[in-house]
């Protein structure tokens, strides 16, 4: 038993119950930091005195050397980041989805007093009024003007729908840089860490930091981590190197054989692989590295490309291509119908119509220039010289309930074509809504339990605060009391009879 | 469970975002009167709703071509009765002429009548109604009467109803045909030369003549019912399809005001929950 044994212990408690103060600081500083996970110093006993030796001094027991530090442990369960990421990239997913078929409702604008159905309709009333009418040139003005709505409209849609899409394919290059610039980042704090752990650290700041930006890309891709140690050196409570892996949507590997976006095993040169464009104008094909992606997962990313469309993607599908591509067929077998009927018929001078609706240079709709200039030019008679026939103008009006079929499809007319588009874009839209707000849902509960276990907690933190503080109060007194022994031993042993 | 402050604050600030949603739809529902306003809050009452506009439009269109049916029915109609009187004092003429004791000079006034008679009768044939000779058939462009007589007797058809068309003039050449003239011109020729037998002739083809537009007329007549039938059922048309329409997407406004005033109370309820979970913490109560 040493003279100063309860000096060094007292010591030792100060420093440690000083080192957990500091943490608990630590903590409260960083109540609002996004990704932090609180901290624990983990308190470890210090050996007996005397250990089992054969030259210990022979003491009725072992005494106690007080308490050390022995490591500062973040607070955090990986199982239930697992379950976030997965949750993550679903949400990501259906998120972007909702958000794209948002703004094609926003367009198309059905049902509505303005929509190209109300246009259609106006026009549809026009021709009647004509066709009761057909001497009128007022009524046939009107024709020309709405027939040319229609036209505007249809231009309006077509044009309003590229300028989407295009957004999208920008949108899809901005995720790629998004993915890339984590994964560079992913890549360095793996090397960090590298550095740090074998030296016997945690690096729990850098933990978090890759925490975070994992979740990140979890969001736009789905990921698997596994976890693989630093160094042997390393403490057995480090969180490692992370290896990310690119998984399908059940989380298995990808069907070619396993693909790392961040490897530090890797022994090719590079830890980690990027993300690229293929073709610059195709969309769905995505590079990691030199190789193409086959079977891109779940995510922001694959949402893009799901709501751009690409060449050989779903028929079925609503994305941005398909129905731009309804549109224009819809607009094309519109306007071919409509301009048969109208060569079928005479204009007001018995001769023969002409094509109603022509295309102009930059390929959109109008009304041809001649019937715009001269209205009289719309073959509302069926018959040559026959002022006051009406019937074909009537002929025109039903084009747009008359069966055209053809690309349109079995007995489908131009009116109940656009019906099923705005049909399908509802219920498409209406399930990404749903799985949008169905997965917020199930990620917010796993945040909310991850929260539960890695949120600093302010009470939790002024409890341990007082805690520690009256832990160290306790040892420096126990210092007093030790230094109130030696001070008896040192200046008032042994001065008897003095 | 271990519940921290920040948890608590993020759940309160979804709550409260959720709520605020709830209370942007019923908003917005009550402002537009409408259930959706977006074919993803409900595709089968947005496609729906497309076609019931349509139909709406439709019904609405042909009560409109139905006025202008009207327009053509009622015009013939009065130009028939009109050429109905004017052919019966052509009769009475006639009669009068037949008489034995009226001599050269009196034959000659009633002749000048008669003239007037066929003038007027050329007037009602020419009657134009909104820029359309009626009595023309389709060629509503062309005069019928001047020096020719009308030759044009094709329908002019109005659609009143989907796919079902009604004919809304009448056949001129039997009205005021180059017969019916002829008939007229034979009864003044008659009179100028004071033939007795010829004009008793003259009675017979007028009676020809009123015959023939009143069967023109009851032709019309029963035109006419049949329209009555049409926009009968279009006026129901129109009550059922606005109905329908407001069914399929009108909202009911007893209904959502109540769930917006339930939805505000929740409202308030939560902030000031939130409020209260929000404000005290440990620190509060150390000294």
């Amino acid at each position: 038993m040493s003279t100063f044994h309860g000096l060094e212990m007292a010591k030792r408690a100060l420093f440690t119950q000083q080192s957990a103060l500091y943490t608990t600081g630590h903590n409260i500083s960083n109540a609002n930091t996004e990704g932090y996970s609180r901290q624990r110093v983990n308190f470890e006993t210090l050996p007996a005195y005397p250990n089992g030796a054969r030259n210990r001094p022979q003491i009725p027991g072992q005494l106690g050397q007080g308490v050390q530090a022995g490591s500062v442990e973040r607070i955090r369960d990986s199982f239930l980041d697992l379950q976030y990421r997965a949750e993550n990239s679903k949400s990501g997913y259906w998120e972007t989805m909702s958000n794209s078929l948002y703004r094609m409702e926003s367009l198309l604008n059905e049902p509505s007093e303005s929509g190209l159905s109300n246009t259609m309709d106006k026009f549809w009333q026009s021709l009647q009024d004509l066709s009761v009418n057909p001497e009128n040139t007022g009524a046939r003005s009107v024709v020309v003007q709405r027939g040319q709505a229609v036209a505007d409209t249809f231009n309006y849609l077509t044009s309003n729908l590229e300028n989407m899409q295009s957004d999208l394919r920008k949108q899809v290059d901005v995720t790629i840089k998004d993915a890339n610039s984590i994964i560079r980042q992913i890549d360095q704090i793996n090397n960090q860490i590298k550095e740090t752990e074998p030296h016997g650290y945690l690096a729990n700041d850098l933990y978090d930091d890759r925490d975070r930006l994992i979740d990140e890309l979890s969001g736009i891709v789905n990921i698997k981590v596994h976890r693989k140690e630093s160094a042997e050196s390393s403490p057995d409570n480090a969180a490692g190197l992370t290896q990310i892996e690119l998984v399908d949507d059940s989380g298995k590997s990808l069907p070619n054989g396993p693909v790392y976006l961040v490897d530090p095993t890797s022994d090719t040169g590079s830890t980690f692989q990027q993300f690229s464009l293929a073709e610059a104008d195709e969309v769905n094909e995505i590079k990691l590295g030199n190789d193409l992606v086959q079977g891109l997962p779940t995510g922001s990313l694959k949402s893009l490309i799901d709501a751009h469309g690409y060449d050989g993607s779903d028929p079925n599908a609503v994305s941005y291509k398909n129905v731009l591509e309804d549109i224009q067929t819809l607009a094309t077998e519109f306007t071919t119908a409509f301009n048969d009927v109208q060569k079928g018929g005479y204009d007001l001078n018995g001769v023969a119509g002409t094509d109603f609706f022509v295309k102009d240079a930059d390929g959109n709709i109008i009304v041809a220039q001649e019937i715009m200039d001269d209205p009289a030019l719309v073959a509302a008679s069926a018959v040559a010289n026959e002022t006051g026939n009406g019937q074909n103008a009537s002929k025109l009006a039903n084009v747009f309930n008359d069966k055209i079929g053809g690309p349109l499809g079995v007995d489908a007319s131009v009116k109940s074509f656009y019906e099923g588009v705005i049909g399908s874009l509802g219920v498409a839209a209406q399930e990404a809504n749903r799985m949008s707000a169905n997965t917020a849902a199930l990620k917010s509960q796993v945040q909310e339990q991850r929260m539960s276990v890695s949120s600093v907690s302010l009470d939790e933190k002024m409890t341990n605060m007082i805690k520690f503080q009256h832990a160290y109060n306790a040892a420096a007194r126990n210092m007093t009391a030790m230094d109130e022994i030696l001070d008896r031993i040192i200046n008032n042993l042994g001065i008897v009879g003095r | 469970m271990r519940v921290t402050q920040s948890m608590l604050s993020n759940n309160m600030l979804r709550n409260l975002s959720n709520s605020y949603n709830n209370m942007g739809t019923y908003m917005d529902q009550l402002t537009t009167g409408k259930k959706i306003n977006r074919p993803s809050d409900d595709p089968v009452i947005a496609v729906k709703g497309m076609d019931y506009r349509s139909q709406l439009k439709e019904v609405e269109q042909y009560q409109r071509n139905t006025n202008e049916v009207h327009n053509w029915m009622d015009n013939s109609d009065d130009a028939l009765d009109q050429a109905t009187k004017a052919l019966q004092r052509l009769r009475e003429l006639a009669v009068q002429a037949s008489n034995d004791t009226y001599d050269t000079g009196e034959r000659h006034n009633i002749m000048e009548e008669v003239e007037q008679l066929k003038t007027h009768l050329i007037d009602i044939g020419n009657t134009k109604v909104n820029g359309k000779y009626i009595f023309n058939g389709t060629k509503t462009d062309v005069k019928p009467i001047g020096d020719d007589y009308p030759t044009d007797t094709t329908d002019v058809h109005i659609e009143v109803s989907n796919g079902i068309k009604i004919k809304v003039n009448v056949n001129a050449d039997e009205v005021f045909g180059a017969e019916a003239f002829g008939n007229v011109d034979s009864f003044i020729t008659a009179l100028e030369s004071g033939d007795q037998g010829e004009i008793e002739k003259s009675i017979a083809l007028l009676d020809e003549n009123i015959n023939n537009v009143l069967n023109a007329r009851a032709d019309l007549g029963a035109r006419m019912n049949r329209l009555e039938l049409i926009e009968h059922r279009l006026g129901s048309q129109e009550i059922s399809a606005t109905e329908m329409m407001s069914n399929n997407e009108d909202i009911d406004y007893e209904e959502v005001i109540t769930q917006l005033i339930t939805q505000e109370s929740v409202h308030r309820a939560a902030l000031s929950a939130g409020s209260r979970i929000i404000q005290p913490t440990l620190l509060d109560f150390l000294r």
